[in-house]
């Protein structure tokens, strides 16, 4: 009996660690929307406020916010912390985004003394690894606001611990519809939403691609799920009636069975949500599956160098989606200044360079507007009121268009553009 | 050699064994009831589907089957399961990587192409090589690894060097992460064998490819498996091994030394992992740090369902696995998804019915 105990005992070990398993591309990601707590009234800055004690130079106005007041003393930087995925397989999207947040700061140059500092940490895109870096952001009294963060389920974990905390947050990427539907008041999103894409999408394989078998597949995650069921809704209510939609694990190597599944029905096309990753070795691996006539559509999530690296030939004809700005003569200066700064041009490593730097530079903004230099020298910036700047923005001319946001936190303006593989590089898809 | 018991003759029917009873025939019948709904009564699939699930399954199920011996050699000889043993493949597959990589740089200019690299110009001898220094990394990977974590707790209570296996495998991981990064790297193969790319059979409606890295796979699995058959049943080395396996402090009398005999046991379920490692990132194309953690536990399984300590069990059980898992889904008639826990849930249905596994438990006399 023992030996037969043991060996249960092995694989309820290994049981567990599978399921607990920290791994970034092995986690299974929570498919349902993380509910914050609603902003309580009571002043939560007590614990955030570095002991000062209350000397004449603080205004009154610190007193009187729900959240107190971020206390910039001279010689130290007012941070804006950025969490994304910068290193592993999705690497390419936190390293642009914090690149082109890095150009805003540098664009912003000094207030009144002090300088801004981009805190950039690397969440993996998971939501554990988003708590994580809210927990660390909180804990830091010079971060002021956050960008980001730069992935939908490391947003979605991360919303409700700078909810209680009021840090604000605008990201330039997170397109989950979801997390503005939860009544969060520091979230705010400078970029298209999942509902808007999936409908872009949607009509554009119905409209101008006019293929009528599609399959939908997805990864699970809060962003690819979601995409893929908004499309999926969408094409429906056109009239097309999608053949299969079938979720994968990311993670795995082989992907040839659900392949072969997917291409016992046939499809001309299959719209994939989900990140660059799994995609490109799906399309890898589409042609001996039975695969070889069928194109992969994309959302922003694939769209990159990434995708044409990994996949060399076998990328040609497949589509996503990016941003693009429109042309305007502060695009062709930020365009030379991120190519001076990184040898590559911008919307080559993800689509959100320009959005990122909106969101960065709509953020100091902000800060710029509540800021009050106290007479200690001391930079008071009240959390409650940035919250409230941010969410109030209106009419600001930023690249990626005009942003206004709206009650819910809804602020960017411009529709996704679709791009196809053509010899190597991602060109504009035929309208 | 324990012979195997009829069941049902080993002691008075309980409630218990009635219930494992009743519901193994609901199972069968269920099982029975979807093949024929999926083959006659309602086909979703035509053979060239069928087709493309099997050749993915004895693919895969051969590279479980070289992990799963070494698994089942290891546990043969000291009784406990080698944690780490998916992170020496892992180690394996990423010796491939850089030999791959670096021959792709080599040039080797023909008349024909002078700006051939020599992965090209010698396809054969680089994926010589390439096995050459993944097997010679995992060897030596496992042989430390028996030295530094495992020899030292040689007379401790069992649970000791499991909870020891399990730091190695966390260590290797992290260690692999921090020397080569988190990002996954794709296998350079030589041009002759692309991946994806093969033998077009026509069956059914469509061409089913059998793709050259497939096929390599397999004839290479099989032909290891041959080889260390034979080494097992018919050297002095396989003779050691298994007398060591059946009774160790008889074999030490009889003049076996045998710490070199279990470091030649590690050193051999290293090399094989090794191959497997290379094996997979040729056919599949990438390496991470990670990459053998799956793959490890889904081994482990097999080796369990073959009979721990029994080596063409544990070849049986990787097939096996494999095949479930490409067609289970399918038969089933659920999410393909699901296939991970078709996996695990035969590993617990085979535990509770049939402990010793498919070919039954090879272990030695003394429980250590």
């Amino acid at each position: 009996m023992s030996k037969r105990l043991y060996i249960v005992t092995a694989v309820l070990m290994i049981a567990s660690m599978v399921f607990a398993a920290c791994g970034p591309t092995t986690t299974p990601e929570p498919t349902a929307m993380v509910e914050p707590t609603t902003v309580s009234e009571e002043p939560t800055a007590a614990s955030e406020e570095p002991t000062e004690p209350a000397t004449g130079g603080e205004p009154e106005v610190c007193t009187s916010d729900a959240f107190g007041c971020a206390v910039i003393k001279p010689g130290q930087t007012i941070k804006i912390g950025m969490g994304g995925p910068m290193s592993g397989d999705n690497a390419a999207y936190g390293i642009d985004s914090a690149q082109a947040a890095r150009i805003a700061v540098s664009d912003a140059g000094e207030f009144n003394g002090f300088t801004y500092e981009l805190d950039a940490q690397d969440d993996l895109g998971t939501p554990e690894g988003g708590a994580a870096v809210a927990n660390k952001f909180v804990a830091d009294p010079q971060i002021v606001a956050i960008e980001g963060h730069v992935f939908s389920g490391a947003t979605g974990a991360a919303m409700p611990i700078y909810e209680e905390a009021g840090l604000v947050m605008l990201s330039g990427s997170a397109t989950n519809p979801g997390l503005t539907q939860n009544g969060s008041k520091v979230f705010n999103r400078g970029v298209f939403t999942d509902a808007v894409q999936g409908k872009f999408v949607a009509m554009y394989i119905h409209d101008i691609l006019k293929l009528t078998k599609v399959a939908i597949m997805h990864d699970s995650t809060t962003y690819g799920q979601g995409l893929a069921e908004v499309v999926r809704d969408e094409l429906m209510a056109l009239g097309t009636e999608p053949l299969l939609f079938q979720a994968i694990t990311p993670g795995e190597g082989d992907y040839t069975s659900v392949l072969a599944d997917v291409a016992s029905k046939s499809p001309e096309i299959i719209f994939y949500g989900g990140y660059a990753a799994e995609a490109t070795v799906i399309v890898n691996q589409m042609d001996q599956s039975g695969l070889q006539d069928a194109i992969l559509f994309g959302g922003d999530g694939i769209y990159g160098t990434d995708f044409i690296d990994r996949t060399k030939e076998n990328g040609e004809g497949m589509y996503a989606a990016s941003l693009v700005p429109p042309a305007s003569e502060a695009v062709t200066a930020y365009n030379a200044k991120y190519e001076a700064a990184y040898g590559q041009e911008p919307g080559k490593l993800s689509p959100y360079s320009w959005t990122a730097y909106d969101a960065a530079a709509v953020l100091i903004q902000a800060i710029e507007s509540v800021a009050i230099l106290g007479d200690d020298g001391n930079l008071y910036i009240p959390r409650g009121a940035l919250i409230d700047t941010v969410r109030g923005t209106k009419d600001y001319q930023g690249l990626s268009g005009v942003i206004s946001c709206d009650e819910t936190g809804e602020c960017g303006s411009s529709g996704p553009v679709f791009y196809v593989v053509k010899d190597g590089d991602w060109v504009e898809a035929p309208k | 050699m324990k012979k195997f018991v009829p069941y049902l003759t080993q002691k008075p029917i309980s409630t218990y064994h009635i219930i494992q009873i009743v519901l193994g025939i609901i199972f069968s019948v269920y099982l029975l009831w979807r093949l024929y709904q999926v083959f006659i009564a309602n086909p979703t699939y035509g053979p060239d589907t069928w087709a493309r699930f099997a050749i993915s399954g004895i693919v895969l199920g051969s590279v479980y089957a070289l992990i799963a011996i070494g698994y089942t050699l290891v546990y043969g000889i000291l009784f406990m399961i080698n944690f780490a043993h998916g992170d020496v493949m892992m180690i394996g597959a990423f010796g491939g990587y850089f030999v791959f990589e670096a021959l792709s740089f080599v040039p080797s200019p023909t008349p024909a192409n002078p700006e051939e690299v020599f992965l090209n110009a010698h396809p054969i001898i680089s994926v010589i090589l390439a096995f050459a220094v993944g097997v010679s990394v995992s060897a030596l990977s496992g042989y430390l690894l028996e030295r530094v974590a495992y020899r030292p707790l040689r007379n401790a209570p069992r649970l000791v060097p499991l909870i020891s296996a399990i730091g190695a495998s966390i260590f290797l991981q992290n260690a692999a992460q921090l020397l080569f990064g988190a990002q996954r790297r794709d296998y350079t193969n030589p041009e002759q064998i692309t991946r994806g790319q093969g033998w077009g059979i026509p069956i059914g409606e469509s061409t089913v490819i059998l793709t050259y890295t497939g096929v390599l796979t397999f004839v290479l699995s099989i032909l290891i498996m041959l080889g260390l058959y034979l080494l097992v049943k018919r050297t002095r080395l396989g003779r050691a091994m298994r007398a060591v396996a059946e009774n160790k402090s008889t074999a030490a009398l009889m003049g076996i030394n045998v710490d070199r005999v279990i470091s030649q046991t590690f050193i051999i379920s290293g090399a094989l992992a090794g191959a497997a490692g290379v094996m997979w990132g040729i056919h599949l194309g990438l390496v991470f740090h990670f990459v053998g953690f799956l793959p490890g536990i889904k081994a482990f399984t097999s080796a369990v369902l073959g009979g721990i300590g029994n080596i063409p069990g544990a070849m049986l059980g990787g097939l096996f696995l494999g095949m479930v898992e490409t067609t289970g889904p399918a038969i089933l008639g659920i999410d393909f998804q699901l296939k991970d826990v078709i996996a695990f849930s035969i590993l617990v249905l085979v535990l509770i019915f049939r402990p010793t596994g498919i070919l039954g438990e090879v272990l030695s006399e003394e429980k250590a």
